[in-house]
């Protein structure tokens, strides 16, 4: 049920949208205060994305829209925006799937629970500040293991996979939107903090979990967190801070009951015993075509003209 | 950051009071319905008059002080969460605490009192 | 925490703790029904936390047997009353049954999945894994308890009234 949902939502964007739409876009003027909605007409084509249309916006209708993107692919995580009171990614949200010909309106917001600078720039100091206040880094008990650097860390696969998923998050601040907790409390840390703690207290090779346990457990901590799992369903990189956040605070709670313990910590590699294998390269011995010698055709010069 | 004090002890005590509370508070609500009821009771209505009240009072006064305390810690704890979230000055967390200790101590108080006064008083 | 914020005039965009906690369409996010238990849960939570205050207060009249017979009398003569009485009960059921799914979430982790490489369509493995389930059955179970609750909070006893 909940994957056909989706997989209808994933049609939707293969479709072919309105041939006209309507961008609603709410605004602000920093200068003046005022916040209104303002209205745009823009013709689609197939694969239009919002950013796409925003762009269109302020290239050929109004020049005074402001807005922040960057790599257009949903890599960079610069462009979240809200799309029809659902925090989305612009570059990632095609308009086929946000309007249909019945209802050829999108309304654009900028993120909620984000100070906004102007029209739907959002400021991110404080969404940073609190994602640098988990320590988002390897912890060593011997800080030389990490600055000087001289050999890596050993991790099996296994473990990288534990973590993999939440080590995906590009910041785009999507999920802190949607989050119920952010929309009253600016001292929460949010989601995407939360999340990358508990990454980064499971990672094999981060010895700093004392300190990173302490940051989350306050008033404004972890346990503000009600699993209301909206971060984990607007996540444009299925990095699921919901998820994080229990397991979090599931070893908070048990390092406070004094039963958890860190069950693996890997120590950086040692030297090599002997030197890396050399492998001598050769040409393929049975070659495709028959007949030929590799060793001669290589030698057998070729003029190449490269002016031309 | 204002306040830095782990609250996962107070957190801690909210998942315990909640496992109390399904025991504890299931045993209250059972006590209502005829058929399960450990008061005998043959209707809803019976079970509120006086003297099986007084029976549940005398009878069961340990299950109903534990319901009184995890009830209201429970209950007060979880407001206060919400009140947190409100707003997050140190004047108002202050005044959120001070009145959640007050509202607790008050009705745990008078709650006591009422069982009190039935176990004294068969 | 910005040094920027003194020069320029920032908008407040939060929608506050009130409007989350009560407006289930705020984020129009798909396939999520856990924060529409979240809101329930939540205001559910307030109205047992009123009662119980009522309660106590009410209760303490217990101690004299006239007069709280003579109450629940009246008490039992309103229909108001009753209804008042059968939200509280749908509350104490829905509450009590979810915050089972929460405990098992929230204090002992389980429920939530297992962490996965990302592949389409993308749908977290939290909102896939067995708490979802147990959403499901949370809500099936507290409608039937709360009828239940309805017939014996108005009738009386806990028979079909046929």
């Amino acid at each position: 049920m909940v994957a056909r949902s989706k997989f209808q939502e994933l049609l939707a964007a293969t479709r072919q949208p309105p041939k006209e739409v309507t961008i609603r876009v709410k605004r602000y003027d920093p200068e003046t205060g005022k916040v209104w909605y303002q209205d745009y007409k823009v013709k689609t084509f197939r694969g239009m994305t919002i950013l796409d249309a925003l762009l269109q916006i302020k290239e050929k209708i109004d020049h005074t829209i402001v807005m922040r993107y960057s790599c257009r692919m949903g890599v960079c995580g610069s462009c979240g925006v809200v799309v029809n009171k659902k925090p989305s990614l612009a570059c990632q949200t095609q308009i086929a799937a946000v309007a249909s010909e019945d209802k050829p309106i999108v309304v654009v917001e900028p993120l909620y629970n984000f100070p906004i600078i102007r029209d739907l720039v959002a400021d991110f100091g404080d969404f940073f500040n609190k994602h640098r206040a988990i320590k988002p880094y390897i912890i060593r008990k011997d800080p030389d293991e990490v600055e000087k650097g001289e050999r890596e860390f050993i991790m099996d696969p296994h473990d990288l996979h534990e973590i993999y998923e939440y080590s995906l998050c590009i910041m785009c601040g999507l999920c802190y939107s949607a989050c119920p907790v952010s929309a009253g409390d600016p001292l929460y840390l949010g989601p995407q903090a939360l999340a990358q703690a508990y990454r980064f207290i499971a990672d094999v090779r981060d010895e700093g979990y004392e300190e990173r346990i302490k940051i989350v457990d306050t008033e404004h901590g972890c346990h503000r967190c009600h699993f209301a799992a909206t971060c984990s369903a607007v996540c444009p990189k299925m990095v699921d801070p919901a998820s994080a956040i229990q397991r979090l605070r599931k070893i908070v709670f048990m390092k406070t009951l004094g039963f958890w313990k860190k069950k693996k910590i890997t120590q950086i590699a040692g030297p090599l015993k002997e030197p890396l294998r050399q492998i001598e390269a050769k040409y393929a011995v049975e070659n495709i075509l028959e007949g030929v010698d590799p060793e001669e055709q290589a030698k057998r010069e070729e003029k190449i003209d490269l002016e031309l | 950051m204002i306040i830095m004090a782990r609250s996962s002890r107070l957190n801690i005590w909210q998942y315990i009071t909640a496992i109390l509370l399904i025991l504890v508070l299931g045993f209250h609500l059972a006590e209502r319905i005829p058929g399960l009821s450990p008061l005998g009771v043959e209707s809803y209505e019976e079970s509120l008059e006086a003297h099986k009240v007084e029976t549940a009072y005398n009878k069961y006064s340990i299950i109903l002080s534990i319901l009184l305390i995890t009830a209201l810690f429970h209950g007060l704890n979880g407001l206060r969460g919400i009140l947190l979230e409100y707003r997050q000055t140190s004047n108002w967390t202050l005044l959120v605490n001070i009145i959640i200790i007050v509202l607790f101590l008050g009705f745990l108080a008078f709650g006591f009192r009422t069982i009190y006064i039935h176990i004294a008083s068969p | 925490m910005s040094t920027r914020k003194s020069k320029v005039k920032l908008l407040k965009n939060m929608p506050g703790v009130v409007r989350a906690s009560i407006d289930p369409f705020l984020v129009r996010a798909t396939n999520n029904p856990e924060r529409i238990m979240f809101i329930l849960h939540r205001v559910t939570g307030v109205i047992i936390v009123l009662y119980l205050f009522l309660h106590i207060y009410v209760t303490s009249n217990t101690i004299d047997s006239a007069r709280w017979n003579s109450l629940m009398e009246q008490f039992g003569a309103s229909i108001v009353n009753k209804i008042g009485e059968f939200i509280v009960a749908g509350a104490v059921i829905f509450h009590g049954l979810n915050g089972i799914r929460l405990l098992l979430v929230e204090f002992f982790g389980v429920g939530i999945g297992k962490p996965e490489h990302p592949k389409p369509p993308y749908i977290a493995p939290s909102l896939r894994a067995a708490q979802r389930k147990a959403i499901y059955i949370v809500a099936v179970l507290s409608v039937v308890g709360w009828i239940i609750a309805g017939i014996l909070i108005f009738t009386g006893y806990l028979e079909l009234p046929l």
